[in-house]
């Protein structure tokens, strides 16, 4: 295993270099100029194109990016163009935000969502099915900033419990408890990815239901609970394994309208706010390090499989 | 007691941590922004919401008082030859920066070089500027190549204007904005952090000396109540409001006018209109295509259009807007009537006519507008339909912000476009007469007019200079203007000292909850 590890490590390098060259001509092929965002609307084509030369974004493009491959070879992803401050900076603020969200996410969606696929499937077809189905396609069709905006009223408005929006660091005043603060970010998140998992969990759990195995083990005895849990849970959990990981590595890079009803200061509102202001570096900095995530959650999908599913090899 | 109990004791105080109170001290007020500002240095920008921020930790030599009549700032004083041409300004011998240093001449004459030379503004001025010398330790002497009467005012408007820094700060900058770390002012908050996406938190400037008088304007008095300062950008509305009201913010920007009567009639909530009126502008090309010197055309598109419904579309409620074709609003010294007469005439027959007259052959005329600011998107749909029913050719493009204000620059892109001003405390600052803004406008008679509107300090005669300009807008048409907008804000009943409007920006010293 460790050996296939490291291999699958070394195919990130060709990989990130293609994205790299990928997201550097798009972004550069879209009409707009940082500069002139910066300055803004009294400037005049003069002092953008003065400024512009300053910043060196007058060079061919592939001159601005063998420079930026060369800063990104020695850890140095460059400069926020509109921060004024370095890019790693800049995500890793952003980082903290989306990795806390996504992971108070999961727990949401594996506290709710994985029960009640399990309830579903071994009440197929009973009331409880129906309404556990129902209940998922319901949350699965709100839309979040709706939703949003519903929880924000009720909690924060009217009861008051909870913050309307922002995210201080769990690094600042108030620690741990600022997690408060994406209570209901992450619930919102958690009702369509949840809906998707209990569909999943129900679906493979019937698949794993009418396997051999399955019907053997019933046969022998074993108590309903045991069977499901044990005989059909665990091989179930193959294919929503590979769920998990991509619905974590979604949210932390799609979460934007989440990120942007409750204000809070992620990847996927730092991404799209710099497309917006052409912030080049940013851009391309958060993109780098979403295809690292995407590229690192695949490979622990893998290993996840061979642990759950002792045929699966890793070659 | 069972095994489980302290499970549950911890649970339940991790809930009651987790659901306590989310009260921000009283020495701390939340500002919910839009977004981000692009930077704070006031110099190279011209952001609104950038000197809302900044003119709360940089300060220039003058500033505005309530009558928009500049008073001094960091300046204590200054005189002027009788012919016009050398300004001697006095400096305030108390001021400290946030770094420690005292502020001496040596810092003005650096800070206004910079300025002159890369600042959104200043090129305007120095223009006219022969030399800036410091002539004392407190008094910088500027000598001009002409007189030029809008000096004080340009030197007293922040926004892309001339901050003092400290010396050796401006003398590194260059062009570009200076960094965050380097966000050295005078005024009674200083710059603490700005965390991307998060906030960006002053905090008050212990040793800062206030200027004298009483508070009028941005002049007189200021003191810092506050001890920090947050601008947190929240850039969905509906979160904006709600946050207001839930108290997780003290003031909230830039509110849509639709929901204006609902918190107006809110007693939890307080509004406050922006005294000073943006105004949206339709730039004509005056370098290419159609419209370039084709006077009797851009005629004919200003009559047909009717301004008030595209104002009630996109701003709504009367209040909020007014079909008002002075480039200042009443009651403001620049106010003229000149040529307001055809501001908003919506007579398509006689604008078929005059397009006829003017050899308009149905040719397309392409209208650029972006989405990104709604009430312009808005305007420019009621216009193209407006323009439609008088036969005009209209292709509306439609961009995102930043690919509009790159097109702009290439003149074969474009015959018109929406933007807005900001209020200007004069009107030699409006872009439309900045020959190198989109559209360049540059005829013989607007460089004749503006020579003289600048060229002489006398109030009364700048006012009738200003009126002739303004009528040769409407007749020359290199852009129109399309309605006085008062935006609002809302803040909370707990905050005192805040004025029932803004001048322009709004300010938080002298404001405590």
């Amino acid at each position: 295993m460790f050996a296939y590890t490291i291999k699958r490590l070394l195919t990130l390098i060709p990989t990130l270099f293609a994205a790299s060259v990928l997201v550097f001509a798009f972004i550069h092929l879209i009409p707009g100029d940082p500069v002139a965002v910066l300055l803004g609307d009294t400037a005049t084509p003069e002092e953008i194109a003065a400024l512009s030369a300053e910043m060196g974004l007058d060079e061919p493009i592939y001159i601005q990016y063998a420079y930026w491959l060369g800063n990104v070879m020695q850890g140095d992803l460059g400069r926020s163009i509109f921060f004024q401050e370095p890019v790693t900076r800049v995500i890793a603020d952003g980082a903290e935000t989306s990795i806390l969200l996504a992971l108070m996410t999961m727990v949401w969606i594996v506290v709710l969502g994985v029960p009640i696929g399990v309830i579903a499937a071994t009440r197929h077809g009973g009331w409880i099915d129906q309404i556990a189905s129902g209940g998922a396609m319901f949350a699965a069709s709100i839309p979040t900033f709706w939703l949003g905006l519903y929880l924000i009223l009720i909690f924060a408005v009217t009861l008051g419990w909870l913050p309307s929006s922002g995210f201080p660091s769990v690094f600042d005043d108030g620690g741990l408890a600022n997690l408060r603060y994406l209570l209901l970010p992450s619930l919102t998140l958690a009702a369509p990815n949840s809906a998707l998992i209990i569909r999943l969990v129900r679906a493979s759990m019937l698949d794993v239901q009418r396997e051999d195995h399955v019907r053997t083990a019933r046969a022998k005895g074993l108590h309903p609970a045991k069977v499901a849990l044990k005989h059909v849970f665990r091989n179930a959990l193959v294919a929503v394994a590979a769920a998990f990981g991509f619905t974590f590595a979604a949210l932390i890079s799609e979460a934007v309208v989440t990120e942007t009803v409750f204000s809070l200061p992620g990847i996927g509102r730092l991404v799209v706010e710099s497309i917006l202001r052409r912030d080049y570096p940013v851009i391309q900095g958060v993109v780098l390090v979403i295809v690292c995530l995407y590229l690192v959650i695949n490979l622990i999908v893998d290993l996840a499989y061979a642990w759950l599913d002792p045929r699966v090899s890793l070659k | 007691m069972t095994r489980r109990s302290p499970l549950l004791v911890a649970a339940a105080t991790g809930l009651a941590l987790l659901l306590g109170g989310t009260a921000f001290a009283d020495g701390t007020m939340r500002y919910a922004s839009i977004g981000e500002p692009p930077s704070l240095d006031q110099q190279v920008g011209t952001s609104d919401l950038s000197t809302t921020i900044a003119h709360h930790v940089f300060e220039g030599l003058y500033t505005f008082n309530g009558d928009y009549a500049p008073v001094p700032l960091l300046a204590s004083g200054d005189t002027i030859s009788d012919d016009g041409k050398t300004i001697v300004i006095s400096l305030r011998d108390n001021v400290t920066f946030h770094n420690g240093k005292h502020m001496t001449s040596e810092d003005v004459v650096a800070s206004l070089k910079r300025w002159g030379e890369f600042g959104s503004r200043g090129g305007l001025l120095f223009a006219n500027v022969e030399s800036v010398e410091a002539t004392g330790e407190y008094e910088v002497t500027l000598k001009l190549t002409a007189p030029f009467g809008p000096w004080k005012n340009l030197l007293g408007f922040i926004n892309g204007g001339a901050a003092i820094y400290p010396s050796e700060i401006a003398a590194d900058a260059g062009g570009e904005p200076i960094a965050p770390e380097n966000y050295i002012g005078t005024g009674p908050y200083k710059f603490v952090e700005w965390r991307p996406n998060r906030h960006i938190e002053l905090a008050r400037f212990e040793d800062y000396t206030s200027p004298p008088g009483d508070a009028d304007g941005y002049g007189g008095a200021r003191n810092a109540e506050f001890d920090t300062l947050q601008f947190v950008p929240v850039p969905d509305v509906g979160t904006r409001v709600s946050g207001l009201r839930a108290g997780d913010y003290d003031y909230a920007e830039s509110i849509p006018g639709d929901l204006f009567e609902e918190l107006d009639a809110d007693e939890g909530v307080r509004t406050i209109l922006n005294g000073g009126p943006i105004f949206g502008l339709v730039f004509m090309n005056s370098k290419e295509g159609p419209l370039k010197e084709n006077f009797a055309l851009r005629r004919a598109i200003q009559t047909a259009i009717d301004k008030v419904p595209a104002l009630q579309v996109a701003i709504g409620p009367e209040k909020l807007w007014r079909a008002n074709g002075s480039f200042l609003p009443e009651g403001n010294v620049w106010y003229t009537d000149s040529g307001i007469d055809n501001f908003s005439r919506g007579d398509a027959e006689a604008a078929r006519a005059m397009a006829e007259e003017a050899g308009y052959a149905g040719e397309p005329i392409k209208l650029m507008v972006s989405t990104n600011y709604p009430f312009h998107y808005d305007s420019a749909v009621v216009y193209t339909k407006q323009l439609a029913e008088a036969g005009f050719n209209i292709d509306l493009q439609v961009y995102d912000w930043a690919t509009l204000i790159q097109k702009r620059s290439q003149p074969d892109q474009w015959d018109l476009f929406v933007t807005h001003h900001g209020f200007v405390p004069d009107p030699i600052l409006i872009s439309v007469l900045n020959e190198n803004y989109p559209g360049w406008w540059s005829t013989p008679e607007i460089t004749e007019l503006k020579a003289a509107f600048t060229a002489t300090a006398d109030p009364a005669k700048r006012q009738e200079i200003w009126a002739d300009i303004q009528g040769l807008i409407y007749e020359q048409v290199p852009t129109m203007k399309t309605g006085d907008v008062y935006t609002y804000n809302i803040a909370s009943p707990d905050l005192e000292g805040l004025e029932s409007s803004t001048l322009v920006w709004p300010h938080f010293w002298n404001v405590s909850k």
